[in-house]
């Protein structure tokens, strides 16, 4: 009998220590419980981290890790519909073209949304989707690619950067409404950022430019991302 | 003593690289989280890494979470 107490007591302080530790992290002591989604979410957030490893204090999404959990999700039958949720600054140019291009070869129906920022190679992630939104405070920095600031010595190396530029332009000039020119005019723009040259496209403008297809946030890219499930739906129907 | 700087604190002298040194990406249950090993070899997880979400309403793979170290 005395044992069971203890056995209790034990359970009990457990129970506690547990309820404690849910209160210092999250500020609550229960967290809601739903059902199996079928729509799965992919976060890219701070600093795209591919062929170099950064330092541990840099914010980073690594592409090693979210190149096979794509795969996991074309794939898996139950997930029907991905979001990509991206607030980055950036980061490893091939890294975030592998990305993109993992993410436009999806077969299942994809939305991002754009919050915070999208900048440099963020861009091309953000249209690779099949319907991109951006939330109005949103903001992308679109800007030729470099390395450093230093001035590059070897005519070669300027090529090879030329070329990279032109593959992420053609991949953003393939997956949105913007037009080449109008995206070159916003990358090669002067006086808009400090030290650079391109331009920062706030929202409602990238939506202008047609590099994005809507503003909105959650509940539109959820309503977005239902539609384009039950189009695929109804086609695949069709295809029976 | 008083630095007037704009710089940050980080800039002027530099992360502490010993405080990453213990963070390591483990896998409980097919999930991947990255986590800090602690003194006694239990792991606190620091961030889940996943696409389902309801993993994130999960109560074992919450941040701050200790898992007992094997």
């Amino acid at each position: 009998m005395g044992k069971d107490t203890s056995k209790q007591d034990n359970q009990d302080q457990n129970n506690q220590s547990s309820l404690v530790q849910k209160i210092q992290q999250l500020g609550q002591s229960t967290v809601p419980q739903a059902p199996d989604s079928n729509i799965h979410v992919l976060p890219i957030i701070g600093q795209i981290e591919g062929h170099v490893q950064l330092p541990p204090q840099n914010k980073t999404t690594k592409y090693e890790h979210l190149i096979p959990q794509i795969v996991a999700i074309e794939q898996n039958p139950k997930i029907e519909g991905l979001i990509v949720l991206l607030n980055t600054v950036g980061g490893d140019v091939e890294a975030g073209l592998a990305l993109s291009e993992m993410i436009a070869s999806l077969s299942k129906p994809t939305v991002s949304i754009v919050l915070g920022g999208g900048h440099s190679i963020g861009v091309p992630i953000a249209v690779s989707t099949d319907y991109s939104f951006i939330v109005p405070t949103a903001t992308m920095t679109i800007h030729p690619i470099r390395l450093t600031g230093l001035v590059i010595g070897v005519p070669q190396t300027f090529e090879y950067l030329d070329k990279m530029q032109e593959r992420v332009i053609n991949f953003v000039k393939q997956h949105s409404d913007i037009e080449e020119e109008k995206f070159k005019d916003l990358m090669f723009a002067k006086g808009n950022l400090t030290r650079d040259i391109g331009t920062n496209v706030v929202g409602a403008d990238a939506v202008k430019y047609g590099l994005i297809d809507d503003v909105g946030g959650v509940m539109e890219a959820m309503s977005k991302l239902n539609e384009l499930i039950e189009k695929e739906k109804q086609s695949g129907e069709m295809l029976q | 003593m008083i630095l007037y700087t704009p710089m940050t604190e980080e800039e002027i002298f530099g992360v502490d690289q010993e405080a990453f040194a213990n963070r390591q990406f483990i896998n409980i249950n097919g999930r991947t989280v990255h986590a800090e090993r602690n003194k006694d070899g239990s792991f606190r997880i620091l961030q889940l890494i996943s696409t389902d979400p309801q993993d994130y309403l999960d109560d074992s793979y919450t941040p701050g979470t200790i898992i007992s170290g094997q």
